[in-house]
């Protein structure tokens, strides 16, 4: 579904990623872990085109995406929803006129009822009730994160990019959020890219876990099999997470 | 000097590439008139108490000078014309311009610029959709077209600050002022006023929708986009405002060879 080839990033003379391969199958839940400045919301921005690699191929769906267009990118991007680590609500739209946002752009013959049932059915989805006629500043970050994520899936995407979807938040709306990955994964049947520094939350519902340090990948696996990794940064991880367990 | 004037010339070029990316999208993909209707409405309401307010001081500053001018050649009757003239030459343009730069220009600057760092403009683009056509082009119209409205209604409150300065201050019958404003106020002099406010319209849209389209760097960012929308929008009026007006003589002498 998504194939990293010998990716590489520069910001001037800075290089962020430095030879990034990796395929994510369809269906999978890929959590990619690391450290701050590691490059991992850039990787997830190249897959939909917001940053162009300086070299290497990035497949999405059997086009590579590298060297494509603004223009040529909106197809490909209409198969991705991203959640960014802020909400990035349109704020001057309602709640409900946001996540009917991408809906009336793509599917222009949905008539107002359809639209209307799709927005109150997305935001069943995410637990959102009520809230349909507020502006986001009118309701709090978690409810904003969990709009966004309704928006995001309201256009049937069939890979779903997360950017950090739980920074921020406390860890009640953390476990919510992380369990509404997971959900939303399996019922709605896509592929998901986690971007986080949360190992806790990779071990309970990612089916691999990448880590990035540096601009390498310096381990991946499935959950069980990264228990055993002997690499020192993630051990780091795997103790923070078994403290976070333990507590 | 150099790195100030290389800056310069780095953000003018890449302004009118903006320019040129926002014209080919209305071309391939124009936005909903519904969308431009709305940017014109907030714009011209955002905008019309103040433009009527300086332009009704404008007629009547203009008509307080030229009283003292031409009241010595006993030629009061023309005071109407040559108020309007100049109004509508000059001052009127340059003076919605100036307004919207610092009232619409502003804030359609940080209201772009707000969008941009909270990712709410990448978001767009991660929806499929294009922002340049979805923000950047009603805002753009919006502001242009607005601009003559706003024009419209300055020169309608100028004309009406200078006939009640011009009854009070000179003693000129109302009748008499506009009477002789035809007289004086060509259609070349309306093409003229007309062609500036494009001018001035464009450049501040071209300027502010760039600058907050293009902020990075969170709240510091938007204030830096904000500051350098207005000092760009300022100095780009001044001077195409002397870049038109020796276009607008050298075409006046060339074609009609008079002087109004």
């Amino acid at each position: 579904m998504i194939s990293f080839q010998n990716v590489r990033k520069s910001f001037g003379e800075r290089e962020i990623l430095k030879g990034i391969s990796f395929d994510v199958p369809e269906g999978e839940i890929l959590f990619i872990l690391g450290t701050s400045g590691t490059g991992k919301s850039v990787l997830l921005k190249n897959i939909v085109g917001l940053l162009k690699p300086t070299s290497g191929a990035i497949v999405v769906d059997g086009q590579d995406v590298a060297n494509m267009s603004e223009e040529q990118m909106f197809p490909v991007r209409r198969k991705c929803g991203m959640v960014f680590q802020h909400p990035a609500l349109f704020d001057s739209l309602s709640i409900f006129e946001n996540v009917a946002f991408g809906l009336r752009k793509h599917q222009p013959e949905l008539d107002e009822e359809q639209v209307r049932e799709r927005v109150a059915r997305c935001l069943n989805l995410v637990q959102l009730k009520g809230v349909e006629n507020k502006l986001p500043q009118e309701i709090s970050y978690g409810m904003q994160k969990r709009a966004s994520l309704a928006r995001t899936v309201a256009v049937n995407p069939r890979i779903l990019l997360f950017d950090e979807p739980t920074t921020g938040l406390d860890p009640v709306t953390t476990n919510a959020i992380n369990q509404l990955i997971f959900e939303l994964s399996r019922k709605l049947k896509t592929t998901s890219l986690v971007v986080s520094h949360d190992m806790h939350c990779a071990l309970a519902i990612a089916d691999r876990i990448i880590v990035l340090d540096k601009g390498h990948i310096v381990d991946q696996g499935t959950p069980d099999a990264l228990k055993k990794s002997s690499h020192p940064l993630v051990r780091d991880f795997l103790k923070e997470a078994l403290s976070a367990e333990g507590s | 000097m150099l790195k100030v004037l290389k800056n310069l010339v780095d953000d003018i070029g890449a302004c009118m590439m903006f320019l040129r990316d926002m014209i080919r999208t209305g071309i391939r993909t124009p936005c909903t008139w519904e969308a431009v209707c709305v940017q014109i409405w907030k714009v011209t309401v955002q905008s019309l108490p103040t433009t009527m307010m300086a332009g009704f001081f404008v007629g009547a500053i203009m008509t307080v000078q030229f009283t003292m001018q031409i009241k010595a050649f006993g030629a009061l009757g023309y005071l109407g014309g040559l108020a309007t003239s100049a109004t509508v030459r000059e001052v009127g343009p340059l003076l919605i311009a100036f307004l919207l730069s610092g009232k619409v220009g502003a804030f359609t600057s940080a209201e772009l610029g707000t969008m941009r760092v909270t990712e709410q403009i990448d978001a767009i683009r991660c929806l499929g959709a294009n922002p340049l056509q979805e923000i950047i082009l009603p805002r753009f119209l919006g502001i242009v077209i607005s601009s003559f409205i706003l024009l419209a209604a300055g020169l309608l409150m100028s004309i009406f600050g200078g006939l009640i300065l011009g009854a009070f201050f000179a003693g000129i019958n109302p009748e008499e002022y506009i009477r002789h404003i035809p007289t004086i106020v060509s259609k070349f002099s309306i093409y003229s006023g007309l062609f500036k406010c494009l001018v001035f319209a464009m450049i501040l849209a071209s300027v502010c929708t760039y600058k907050g389209y293009t902020a990075t760097g969170g709240a510091k960012g938007v204030g830096r986009a904000v500051v350098s929308t207005a000092v760009m929008t300022m100095v780009g009026i001044v001077v195409s405002d002397w870049l038109t007006s020796l276009l607008s003589e050298t075409t006046l002498v060339l074609f009609r060879g008079d002087l109004f």
